[in-house]
């Protein structure tokens, strides 16, 4: 058996210290990108809430205005999911309750009447 | 991420060779001990062997000692950590991971005063070198869980596995040791009794030559 040489200790130890340090350095270095985009990601787009106010206040197609209209819309009703023996659940808009409107106030006419004119002696 | 390179070496570049200095240590330890105690153990008679694991075990011993001043100066120097002279010279000063850290100071103290009493031991005295060599066991334990209790890279399945698949064959190795060298120092003890035994039988011989 030959007696090793000490360079193959030192190289050896060497290659490793190398290898290691280039793993490492590439390691440490992938996680700050990957955190400095997250970061700058963070930053540049605002938080969901604040998208969806955005999105309402600014609409990208210009919406036409509403038109008023006199009578105030209702709004639909929820439908409501009911059971019917034989068919399975139905949906089914529940009927708006009936509302009896008010009298509208009409003001009486007055019967215009002549004066009476008395003869004075 | 390669524009993050140079960042990375600026800031971390000390944690970065300690880390790797660490590692390399902790190899050639582990490397110098298992050959050590295989030397030791001599399971192999071929003519050579020895001269060869000696060799490869000295050479393990020094780089590791290296290894382990590169590992100290990068802790040393480390920005982030500011150790300070007494964080890395005096054991269980530094607050990180005290304990941890303790025993690692302790394990390079060792380390580096039964390596290099290899090159003192005539002046030591062989016998008395050869039995406080035997203690260099403890700094691979010592050197183990510092590694585990304070090292950055613990977690790392290639580290864990290299520490458990060559700690078993180190602990094998080294009860066989213990049975080595009891059964040699039995055999010594009985040899020695052995001649103490021929010594007065001849003594009882002449005696008896003498009267006659």
């Amino acid at each position: 058996m030959t007696t090793p040489r000490p360079r193959a200790v030192v190289i050896g130890s060497l290659s490793l210290f190398a290898v290691l340090f280039v793993v490492l350095t590439f390691e440490l270095s992938a996680n700050a990108s990957t955190k400095a985009k997250a970061q700058a990601n963070a930053k540049a787009r605002p938080a969901p809430a604040e998208t969806k106010t955005e999105a309402a206040t600014e609409p990208e197609e210009p919406v036409s205005e509403p038109v008023e209209s006199e009578e105030p819309v209702s709004e639909p009703e929820e439908a409501v999911l009911e059971y019917v023996p034989g068919v399975g659940y139905v949906e089914r808009v529940p009927e708006p309750e009936y509302v009896e409107p008010e009298p509208e106030y009409v003001e009486p006419e007055v019967e215009e009447v002549p004066p009476v004119v008395t003869s004075s002696s | 991420m390669i524009e993050a390179i140079p960042h990375t070496l600026s800031t971390q570049g000390w944690w970065i060779v300690s880390r790797s200095s660490a590692m390399v240590a902790f190899v050639l330890v582990t490397a110098s001990v298992f050959l050590g105690l295989t030397m030791a153990s001599k399971p192999v008679r071929k003519p050579g062997f020895a001269k060869t694991m000696r060799a490869l075990h000295e050479q393990t011993a020094l780089a590791a000692l290296v290894a382990i001043g590169i590992h100290v100066v990068a802790v040393f120097a480390d920005p982030w950590l500011k150790p300070g002279v007494a964080g890395v010279a005096v054991p269980f000063v530094l607050s990180l991971n005290r304990f941890w850290n303790g025993i690692g100071v302790i394990a390079a103290y060792m380390a580096f005063m039964l390596g290099l009493s290899f090159y003192l031991r005539k002046q030591i005295g062989p016998k008395l070198w050869r039995s406080a060599h035997r203690a260099t066991i403890v700094v691979y334990v010592l050197g183990l869980f510092h590694a585990l209790g304070a090292g950055s890279d613990t977690g790392s399945l290639l580290f864990l596995g290299f520490a458990v698949v060559t700690a078993v064959p180190i602990a094998i190795l080294f009860v066989y040791r213990l049975g080595v060298s009891r059964r040699s120092s039995e055999r010594r003890h009985l040899a020695a009794r052995e001649k103490r035994r021929a010594a007065a039988r001849a003594r009882l011989d002449d005696a008896i030559y003498d009267t006659a």
